[in-house]
Formats: structure tokens, C-alpha cells, sequence
């Protein structure tokens, strides 16, 4: 019984392998669909949340269909995600997490006829963009808030992994404290996670001991605000306005805001303008935003923030423009420099006032 | 015979497992204070149709009366409630618990009552019947005698009156034996019903007022005790006559085999579990070992064959030392062993393999090819199992389906088949029907005439002593004393067991 | 009032009536919650078998889910069968993937089979090395292996994170900590539109049903898991068995850890595991540790989840329903096995009696 059973399974097995391979699915429709492809949970409050409130926008906005799935690994799981997606209908596919980028790449080179959008990474194709913001921007003005809140001159930042996006973040951010506290130094601790509350806890603790007042993160958990929550000092928060998970202690936070950008691209590809990119929004694009600052952000921090807005917006203010020391204290932008995006998108050291270590 | 009421009757009660019929209309009543003894060979159906009246199966058909009015019952519990327990062989007893937990736990009435007045309660019992047992003691630190105490206690707390007592000696010192009867006396004086499972005459002959037997799943007769005698009630049992005696073939002794000279051995922890051991065998002999259970027999067994650790002492074969040497190298050396567990699967058998594989397990690694042959063992299965009548659906069966009897021929064939010089049996007949038992020590004879030195290890005195040429008695890890089988008494070997010449200590743990 | 009574002995026919009862009881049940969602329960099912077979792409798909759940349940049923608790399988596959790892990136230009075999042998070697520590204790202090195999996993994989983030960090990937895609000599070659992996998975199949039914060592591995003293009397080396068993059992988790990185990551990557190592012990307790219905049912379990996987884009619901849904279909089937070996019955009622089927088997 069992043999005849394993006899006849792996006849299967092999007739249907010999099948595969052959055709593609075929059913199109004029209607724009598009499958979003999420790293985390919608419920994780950061990150995904932020990129799910984008998708019901979208939906509302453009009046388009769409289609999700949380937790997809970035491991070839991902490819059978978009294949499952473009299957049942969608002609765009948005990925949010740098780990799809290779696998969305091969799966763009099988469908020609389909649009896709890749969050935060570097590879594009004819029928694939690429998209992130300058969200850097944002950190510069949640700097100034840390900057003008610390009494002990020190501040903590969780960081996740020693890459160029984190990496800028925390010099922007610190170019923002200093800016306004140049004495103030920002310690950073490295969780090599994105998605962990407990260690993102136990980093931004750590930090605590080590005296900072105030606690900044680039991770996707309120793992840190509530560690600064608990120990009674001060937050900026990351992703989304985290004023619910720790209301004593949040002030800001950069924020994403990633419907409009949705809209404008489901449009250009409805009426046939979409054209493959690198985009790379600003605050000038309402892509980034600074949170609403809370009560507990410090006098006179609404004014100072609205002011350097106001620069941003007109490109006065540039963030990375010179003159710009490294931690040795070496000029690495001359005065009246600015920073061109090349560089900052390979950004590997940290600027004057930072206190960590890039491996 | 002072009441003679009935207060429990099954009428016309089958069942069927599988294609096996296990009761076939059976019919039986208990009268008020009686003892009734259900007497027949394996798998005759007195245990199915017991767990039936205890509510563990439900018949297919039939019906059980209490007291005129017909029940039916859905589990044990049902069963007690209608003043029916049942001691097993194997106690379900809570080993970690002291014997006051054992009685109240399961118990649903009287949630609220005070532990104190609980154990009041307990005690109260205890006294009536005479069921001595320390209620603060945990289960685990018990003879097995003391276990029965309070696995009898436990159901009469939960007020059983029918007590049925599943082949309650199997394992018990004739002193032990006494005291169990001396219970059941006073439970039938107290106006309890006991029901008595077992299948040796002599106990069956003292105690009980009735005797119902079965056969092949039915009921064949019920007689007064004082109205018949042990041949009868046998050849009822068998359905034919069949001679009792145990026959000890005179053979001249030849040469020393064995010889154990001081032998101590450790267990696992590193305790002594025996202790100088020092034994002698000889060609055409059986050298019988008696001992309460667990005094070191195992152990016996498993050092000689090499499978403990021997921490001094020799164990020479024909001149040759053993110890040291790998079990396998042992065994081809032909020294066989075979021990039969209290839950005969144990050791030796692998219960979810067929008959093949386990005749198998002693020869396998003599093959030579890369694949295992099993069609010659397949032949040789069908030779042992005409050889010793075995009963199975065939060779490929699992053994875990058979019989208890039909396993330990398995066995016992497997030992014989690789003809031994030494042949080492412990418990060989445990739990067996006389005729098997008689077929066995027909077949233990027969190898002693063949010049084979026999280590019969047994529990049965009177069946050691009309089996064994001499008989060594162990008691804690030693020795306590050799005899000569055909000048001994069962007294004599009662009180060596137990270390002591002392009648009081008698029940004690070993 | 309801009891369970074991059943004193099964027939097969008995067996196969329990398990289809309880597939249609947990369609059934799963129905209702389908409904609750205020979906089509008909259109669910049918859209998850679409997800799992519905055109060649998915099949393959589907059938590259089942390749390592099935030569890891083969290798974790290996143990199984000596009572040895492997739930290491996790951490063996991992190790043995960072072992052909090494070769991947090391020895990029040997000759594509010279070097796919050494990927192997490494992968191997891999699991059996993390096989070896719980093997070798509980031989020699029968240590519980279970703690033992399940904490390695973690260890494994902090490993494997190190290594990503350390010394095997890519550096042409902006800083993101990714091991570098293997060159094209490490990778599996694909037959018949799958990955390699299905022929080796397939060949162990058969290799392993032979091993345990029809040679000395598959005996003896039986002999140990049913009775220690059986064994030991029979006079098999109990202590070297085991450690062998286990190595062997480690090996063939490293070799689906191999499988993973060659023919469908093409690099090392933390979620190279993906769970498989936990999933392959239900797999191989529902297989009854039967080498042929593993393969039946790691390539069942396979569809479950990828159909699961696509009903909720199919559908827009959340992981966590999909999560559902695919536990109560696991729990009736579970629970099956659980009664085919026990019977119910209701307060003085034999339930089966009653319906008229089933008497033969109580």
C-alpha cells in the first residue's frame, strides 16, 4: 500500500516536472492592480505601517485595486509572492525592503508587461524603478528638537545595520543637534536588526547607562521610545508619529509619507508616461515629513524647526553642505561645498560629534 | 456457604476483538461473601470478561446485573460507583505519591472535607478489613506486597464491595502470599465478594468457596470447591486430562560449565547490586534461583552474559574467563539467556517487529551480505513455531498482537535454536497457563538431558523445587544459601529469600 | 460525559477512515471560519490548490518548498526511529549550508560538478559536525538531547549572522549585510525547471528505505529505538550506534542546508532555514517515519503552504487568518492519529456502536 503509494507520487512528481517550464501566465486586463510586498507585519507601527498607509491612499486616491502580503522574507520566497501577485491580476508590483532587490529584478526580466517599484535600493531595470526619500532631512530637524531637549549634552541613537542610509541619518541628525547644542555628542549602538523590539530595548538601556537624555532610533519597533519612556527622559521616534506608544517621553520623528509619490506613479502608468528611475524625493516632494512636535519637545524648538523647514524647502539649507569634519576632526567638505548624492549614497564615515565606530 | 444471594450476574456476555472472540455467552454469578476463583489457561477470556464487569471494555452483547437491576458502564469509574473494583496486576498506582494520596486523589465527593477527616475516614477502613499499611509512605519505597495493600485499600475506601483481584500473587513470597489471604478472609467476613483471578490450583484450591472455569472464552462449569480437585478442575481447563507432575530427570552430572567465583557488580550509579557472587554449574544440571523479585536476578543474568559492568570477581566457562568480553563474543561462545520482564517484552524481543526480525536479532550480524537475508530465518521461524506449537497468523505478524504465551515461546525457540551449552531462563513460564508451563519444562528436561547446564530462575517455589537438581536462594544482591531441590521445603527457601530466620520480617521489602 | 479508551489494536482500513473523516472535518470547520470572514469557502480551497498546483510555475514552486522539508524529515526520522529527539534539524541545516557556503566562495572556479560535490561533502560534514555535540553527550552522559539539539539551533544561526555581517559580508553591497550570490559553478543545475535538489532528495528516498528495512545498521537502529537492553543484549555497540545514527541524521539536514544555498538562495542567508527544521518533525511523525510517505507528505505539506501563501493575496486577507486556516486543517489531522489509536465514547454509549461502524476496530 504504502509502496504502491510512493510509486505513484513520484510518477507525479516527475510528470510534473517535465511540464514546468513551459508556459506563462497569460490573462491581462487594463485595470491597474498593484501588489505591494511588505517586510513586516502592517502592525508593526513603523516601517510597514507607514508603506501600508501609502497603499490605502493610493487606493482611495487613485481608485485603484490593490494587494498585499506582510512577513515575506527576502529570500527567493519573495519571487513566488510577486509571481502569486502578477498571477491574480497585478500589473504593479512595490517592494519595500532593500532584500527583494535582486529577486525582483529576475522577476522583472520575466514580465515585461509589468511595472515595478523597488523601495531603498540601487538596481533598476526598463521595467523597474527604484524610489526612497531624503529622509535625512527630516532627521536634521528631529536633531535640533534632541539638541535644544538634552541637559547631559550626550544623546543616544539605536541604530540598525552599518549602512550608508543609516549612516547619513545619524550624521544629519547629529549636524541638527549640533546646530543648536554644538558641545552635545550623539552615542550610537549598533542592533544589527531592523525588526526587534526586545534587543532595540536593551540597546537604547544600554544607552541610558551610559547617561544620554534623550533616545533617537533608526529601527522599525517603539522598542527605544519605550526604554525612554520608562527611565522618565526624552525620544524621537522613526517611521511614524509614535506618540501612542510612549506619551511621556516622544517629541518627533521623521516620518514617512509615501501616498503621494504612490498616486503620481500609478497615474504616469496608467496613462503610459511611466519611465524607469532612480527618485530620490524630498521634503520638497511631501515624501518626508517631521512629526507634529509633541508637548513635550522643548520651548522654542516649533519656531526653530519651522525655520529650517522653510530653508529646506527653498534649498537654502542643505544638510550636507560644508564645511563638514569627520570624528578626527579632518575636513572632509571644504566650505561652500555641498555633498553630491553619489556621495552621500555611499556614505561611510561619520561626521564630528558622533561617538561609534563603522566596522 | 451463609448467604447465598446473588449480588452480581452477567448473562449471555460477548465480545469480540477484531476477528478474535475473547467471550462467547458467557454466564456467571457471584453470590454475597464469597470467594470465587475464575480459573483457566491464557487467553481463555478471564481478564477480558473482568475488565468488562470493572467497566473498561462493554460487552458487544449481554448484560451485567447488580443486585437484579441491569447497569451498564462506560468506565472504571461508573463501575466503582456501583461497588465493583478492580486490582490489577500491575497497580495503577501514583508512584510518587504517598498511599493517602493514592486513595483520595480521583475522588470527587467531598471536595470540601477536611484532609484530616479524610484520612479519619481512611483509617476508619483500614481497620475494618486489617489493611495495615503506612499511609504517609510513598508508593515507590513499597513491596509489591504493600502495593496490593493499598491498591485494595484504595478501592474499598471508594466503596467497593465486589473486589476482583487480577492474579493478585504472581510475584509474591509464600509469606506474602499468606498475608494476602488472610485480607481476602476477612473481606468475605466483612461481607465482600472477591473475585480471584489465577491460574495456580493450590492457591485456588485454599482459598476459594467457587470455582468457575473457562475455556476458549466461554464458561464451562462452576463447582464447589469441596466438590472437585485439582485434576479435575485441570482437565476442565484443558479439555483433556494432562499430567501434573513435574518430572526431575536423574542425569548423571557432568563437567563443571560454569563457575562464579566472587562476583561483584555495579549498576549505573555505581551502587553494589551484587554482591561476591559465587556459583557453580554443571553439564546436565539445573541449578534453580529463587528470590523475591528484584533481589539481583537480573542482574545475574545480565553480568554473565556481559552486559554490566563487573567490578571484581570471575566468571570462567569451561576454564575460560568471561569477563570482559564483548556480550556478542559471549553468546557465540554458547551462552544463552533469555529473561522474561514482568511486562514479558522488556528484554530480548522487540515488540512492533515480527516473528523474523526478532529471530533475527541473534544472528543478523553472522551475515555476510550487504542486504539481510530474512528468507532463511523465515524457515527457521516456521520450524520453531511447529516445534513449539506456537500460535500466530505467521512470521511476518507483529509480535506485539500474540499472546503472552505465544511471545515467550518466540523466545525461548530463538535461545534453544542456537543450541546453547549454557542456558540461562529467568521466569521462562511467568504468567503462562500450566499446559504452556508444562510444555516449557518438558523442553528444559529435554535439554538437560542433552548435557545442557540449565540456570532456571523462577518464581513458583514448588515448581523449583520439583524442576531443580540444587537451588541457590538470593536476597539483596547475594547469596543467602544453596540447598539440595530434593531435601528443601518451601518454608525453608520462604525464609532464605527474605535474608532472615525470622517469621515477623517476613513481608518486608528486599 | 466523554471518554477515551485505547483501542486495543487498529485495523488499516480503520486507520484510513479516521484520517478521511478528519480532512473533511477540518475543511468543514475551516469553512465556517471562511464564512465568518465573509468569504467563499468553495472559491478558498479552490484557489489553494491553484496556489500549490495550479500551473507549472506554482507545481515547481511547490515542489522546491518540499525538497528540503522532505531530506530533512528523512534526516530527523532517522533519529526519530532510535528515539533520538533531533530537533536540531534547524541548526544542521544552517551549519551544513555555511560549510558549502565556504567552498561557494572560496573555490569559485573549480569545475562545476568537482566543486558541486564538494559542496555536498561540506554540507554533510556541516550537520554532522552539529549533530555530533548532542550525539556524543547523551552517548556518553545520556544528557537530554532534545535541550541539547534545540538550543544548537540558535547557536547555528547566530553564526550565520556573524558570518553575514563579519568576515563573509559582501563588500559590493553598499554596506547592506549580504553574503555575496554564489558564481554559476556553484549553483545546482536545474532539471526539468527545478533545481537538482528533487533528483538527491528522490535518491535518498529509496537509499534510505533500503537502509532501514533491508541492511544490518537500519536493524540495529530499529532494535535500539524499540529497547535499549534488547540491544545491548544482541551485543550491538550501542554508544558508537548512536553517534553514528545522529552524524548521519545531522549529515543529511546539512545536505537539504546545501540544497538551499545551491540550487534556490544561490547565497547564504539567514532565512535559508525558513522553519524547516521544525516543520520536518510534524512531517515526520504524520509520515509514521515511513521514508515513502514522508515523500507523499513533505510535498502535501509543501502545497499547504504555499497555498496558503496565495490565498491571501487572492484574497487580501491577513497573514494571521491564512495562519489559521492552515492550523485547523494541521489540528483535525493531527488530532486523527490521536484517534485512530483511541476510541470516544459518551456517557455509557460506544458512539461507534451506536453509528454501526468501526465494531471491528474497537
Amino acid at each position: 500500500m504504502q509502496r504502491v503509494l510512493a510509486v505513484m507520487v513520484a510518477i507525479a512528481f516527475v510528470l510534473g516536472l517535465t511540464a514546468v517550464g513551459c508556459s506563462k501566465s497569460g490573462a491581462k486586463s487594463d485595470k491597474i492592480k498593484v501588489g505591494f510586498v511588505y517586510i513586516g507585519p502592517i502592525g508593526d507601527g513603523g516601517w510597514t505601517y507607514a508603506h501600508d498607509e501609502g497603499r490605502r491612499f493610493l487606493e482611495k486616491e487613485a481608485g485603484v485595486e490593490t494587494k498585499y502580503k506582510e512577513n515575506v522574507p527576502e529570500s527567493p520566497a519573495a519571487e513566488k509572492v510577486m509571481e502569486d501577485m502578477i498571477s491574480q491580476g497585478c500589473n504593479v508590483i512595490i517592494g519595500t525592503s532593500f532584500g527583494y532587490m535582486d529577486y525582483m529584478e529576475n522577476v522583472a526580466k520575466r514580465h515585461p508587461d509589468v511595472t515595478f517599484l523597488h523601495c531603498a535600493g540601487y538596481k533598476t531595470g526598463k521595467n523597474m524603478g527604484t524610489f526612497f526619500g531624503r529622509i535625512y532631512q527630516a532627521r536634521y530637524l528631529s536633531g535640533i528638537v534632541a539638541g535644544m531637549k538634552t541637559k547631559a549634552g550626550k544623546i543616544g541613537y539605536v541604530a540598525a545595520y552599518e549602512i550608508p542610509e543609516v549612516v547619513r541619518g545619524i550624521n544629519a541628525f547629529t549636524l541638527g543637534v549640533r546646530s543648536v547644542n554644538p558641545k552635545a555628542v550623539v552615542k550610537v549602538k549598533w542592533t544589527h536588526t531592523w525588526y526587534d523590539p526586545a534587543k532595540e530595548k536593551d540597546a537604547a538601556k544600554a544607552l541610558l547607562d551610559e547617561g544620554v537624555d534623550v533616545i533617537a532610533q533608526h529601527q522599525d519597533t517603539a522598542g527605544p521610545q519605550q526604554a525612554a519612556e520608562e527611565r522618565n527622559v526624552w525620544s524621537i521616534g522613526y517611521n511614524t508619529d509614535m506618540n501612542s506608544k510612549a506619551p511621556k517621553a516622544y517629541m518627533t520623528a521623521p516620518i514617512w509619507n509615501w501616498g503621494p509619490y504612490y498616486v503620481r506613479q500609478i497615474k504616469a502608468v496608467k496613462d503610459g508616461s511611466w519611465k524607469s528611475e532612480s527618485y530620490w524625493g524630498g521634503m520638497n516632494d511631501d515624501i518626508v515629513r517631521l512629526a507634529p512636535l509633541t508637548a513635550n519637545a522643548p520651548e522654542g524648538a516649533k519656531d526653530a524647526v519651522d525655520k529650517v523647514t522653510k530653508e529646506i524647502l527653498t534649498g537654502a539649507q542643505k544638510v550636507f553642505q560644508g564645511p563638514l569634519k569627520d570624528q578626527t576632526g579632518a575636513v572632509k567638505v571644504k566650505d561652500g561645498e555641498m555633498m553630491s548624492d553619489g556621495d552621500m549614497l555611499k556614505f561611510d564615515w561619520f561626521v564630528e560629534g558622533v561617538e561609534g565606530k563603522i566596522k | 456457604m451463609e448467604a447465598q444471594r446473588v449480588c452480581v450476574a452477567m448473562r449471555g456476555i460477548s465480545k469480540v476483538f477484531g476477528k478474535v472472540v475473547a467471550n462467547h455467552n458467557v454466564n456467571i454469578e457471584f453470590y454475597e461473601g464469597e470467594v470465587h476463583a475464575l480459573l483457566g489457561e491464557n487467553g481463555a477470556g478471564k481478564s477480558t470478561l473482568m475488565n468488562m464487569l470493572a467497566g473498561i471494555y462493554t460487552p458487544d452483547r449481554g448484560c451485567i446485573e447488580i443486585n437484579g437491576s441491569t447497569s451498564v458502564f462506560s468506565s472504571p469509574a461508573d463501575a466503582i460507583r456501583h461497588g465493583i473494583g478492580m486490582i490489577h496486576q500491575h497497580f495503577k498506582l501514583v508512584e510518587a505519591m504517598t498511599a493517602l494520596e493514592n486513595i483520595l486523589v480521583g475522588e470527587r465527593t467531598g471536595f470540601f472535607l477536611s484532609q484530616g477527616r479524610r484520612r479519619t475516614r481512611v483509617e476508619e477502613v483500614a481497620a475494618r478489613f486489617g489493611l495495615w499499611v503506612d499511609l504517609d509512605r510513598r508508593v515507590y519505597d513499597m513491596s509489591v506486597g504493600e502495593k496490593q495493600i493499598l491498591a485494595i485499600l484504595q478501592v474499598l475506601c471508594r466503596g467497593a464491595r465486589v473486589l476482583v483481584l487480577d492474579e493478585p500473587t504472581t510475584v509474591f513470597t509464600p509469606q506474602e502470599t499468606k498475608n494476602l489471604f488472610a485480607i481476602i478472609r476477612r473481606m468475605k467476613a466483612e461481607g465482600c465478594t472477591i473475585i480471584f483471578i489465577s491460574h495456580k490450583m493450590d492457591e485456588v484450591m485454599e482459598i476459594s468457596d467457587r470455582i468457575t472455569v473457562l475455556r476458549k472464552g466461554e464458561t464451562i462449569q462452576t463447582l464447589d470447591k469441596h466438590h472437585t480437585n485439582p485434576r479435575h478442575l485441570t482437565e476442565l481447563m484443558v479439555g483433556r486430562a494432562v499430567d501434573l507432575s513435574i518430572e526431575r530427570t536423574p542425569v548423571a552430572q557432568g563437567d563443571l560449565l560454569l563457575e562464579i567465583a566472587d562476583l561483584v557488580v555495579a549498576d549505573d550509579l555505581g551502587h553494589d547490586v551484587l554482591h561476591q557472587i559465587t556459583l557453580q554449574l554443571r553439564a546436565g544440571e539445573i541449578l534453580g534461583i529463587a528470590g523475591i523479585a528484584n533481589s539481583g536476578q537480573r542482574e545475574l543474568c545480565e553480568s554473565i552474559v556481559g552486559m554490566m559492568k563487573i567490578r571484581s570477581g570471575s566468571v570462567l566457562f569451561c576454564g575460560e574467563e568471561l569477563v570482559g568480553l564483548e556480550t556478542r563474543e559471549i553468546i557465540a561462545r554458547g551462552i544463552s539467556m533469555s529473561f522474561i520482564p514482568e511486562d514479558r517484552l522488556g528484554m530480548g524481543l522487540v515488540a512492533s517487529m515480527d516473528m523474523v526480525d526478532n529471530v533475527l536479532l541473534k544472528s543478523y550480524h553472522h551475515q555476510k551480505s550487504v542486504l539481510i537475508d530474512r528468507k532463511s530465518i523465515s524457515d527457521r521461524c516456521r520450524t520453531i513455531i511447529e516445534k513449539l506449537d506456537i500460535k500466530t497468523p505467521g512470521v511476518h505478524h507483529p509480535i506485539r498482537d500474540l499472546s503472552g504465551g505465544n511471545i515467550q515461546k518466540i523466545l525461548l525457540g530463538r535461545e534453544l535454536d542456537s543450541s546453547p551449552k549454557v542456558l540461562i531462563m529467568a521466569y521462562p513460564t511467568r504468567g503462562l497457563d500450566i499446559n504452556t508451563c508444562h510444555t516449557i519444562y518438558d523442553l528444559m528436561n529435554e535439554q538437560k538431558k542433552a548435557g545442557v547446564g540449565i540456570i532456571f530462575i523462577g518464581e513458583e517455589l514448588d515448581v523449583l523445587i520439583q524442576l531443580s537438581d540444587r537451588i541457590a536462594v538470593m536476597c539483596r544482591g547475594e547469596i543467602t544459601g544453596e540447598v539440595d531441590a530434593s531435601a528443601t521445603t518451601r518454608e525453608e527457601l520462604g525464609l532464605l529469600m527474605v535474608g532472615q530466620r525470622n517469621e515477623e520480617t517476613a513481608g518486608e521489602p528486599a | 460525559m466523554i471518554h477515551f479508551v485505547r483501542r486495543k489494536e487498529v485495523t488499516h482500513g480503520h486507520a484510513v477512515r479516521v484520517r478521511l473523516y478528519a480532512v473533511g472535518l477540518s475543511l468543514a470547520t475551516a469553512a465556517i471560519f471562511i464564512l465568518l470572514m465573509g468569504l467563499d469557502p468553495v472559491k478558498v480551497y479552490s484557489a489553494l490548490v491553484d496556489g500549490a498546483f495550479g500551473n507549472e510555475y506554482r507545481v515547481s514552486e511547490t515542489i522546491k518548498k518540499a525538497i528540503p522539508l522532505l531530506i530533512t524529515s528523512l534526516g530527523i526520522g532517522l533519529a526519530f526511529r532510535m528515539q533520538f529527539w533531533n530537533i536540531g534539524g534547524e541548526g544542521q541545516i544552517a551549519m551544513g549550508a555555511i560549510f558549502a557556503t565556504f567552498f561557494a566562495l572560496n573555490t569559485p572556479d573549480l569545475p562545476q560538478p568537482l566543486l558541486l560535490i564538494l559542496m555536498l561533502a561540506a554540507g554533510m560534514a556541516g550537520g554532522a559536525f552539529w549533530a555530533l555535540v548532542p550525539a556524543w553527550l547523551r552517548a556518553r552522559w545520556k544528557t537530554n538531547e532534545t535541550i541539547v539539539t534545540l538550543l544548537l539551533n540558535y547557536v547555528a544561526f547566530n553564526v550565520l549572522i556573524f558570518l553575514q555581517q563579519g568576515p563573509w559580508k559582501d563588500p559590493a553591497a553598499h554596506g547592506f549585510p549580504k553574503i555575496a550570490n554564489f558564481g554559476p559553478n556553484a549553483v545546482l543545475p536545474e532539471v526539468f525547471g527545478v533545481h537538482a535538489g528533487w533528483i538527491i532528495a528522490l535518491i535518498l528516498v529509496g537509499v534510505l528505505y533500503i537502509f532501514m528495512r533491508h541492511t544490518r545498521t537500519g536493524y540495529e537502529i530499529s532494535v535500539i529505538g524499540e529497547s535499549e537492553r534488547t540491544a545491548l543484549y544482541a551485543g550491538i555497540n550501542i554508544r558508537r550506534r548512536i553517534i553514528s545514527t545522529v552524524l548521519l541524521s545531522g549529515a543529511i539536514c546539512g545536505l537539504a542546508g546545501m540544497v538551499q544555498v545551491s540550487g534556490v538562495a544561490k547565497t547564504l542567508m539567514p532565512q535559508i532555514t525558513a522553519n524547516v527544521g521544525y516543520t520536518a518533525i510534524i512531517v515526520s511523525w504524520l509520515s509514521m517515519l515511513s521514508a515513502p510517505v514522508i515523500l507523499v507528505v513533505s510535498i502535501l505539506f509543501a502545497a499547504l503552504l504555499e497555498g496558503g501563501a496565495f490565498i491571501q493575496t487572492a484574497f487580501n486577507i491577513p497573514e494571521a487568518a491564512a495562519n489559521i486556516l492552515q492550523a485547523l486543517i494541521l489540528f483535525f489531522v493531527l488530532g486523527a492519529e490521536f484517534l485512530v489509536r483511541y476510541r470516544i465514547t459518551l456517557k455509557g454509549v460506544d458512539v461507534e456502536s451506536v453509528s454501526g461502524k468501526g465494531k471491528e476496530a474497537v
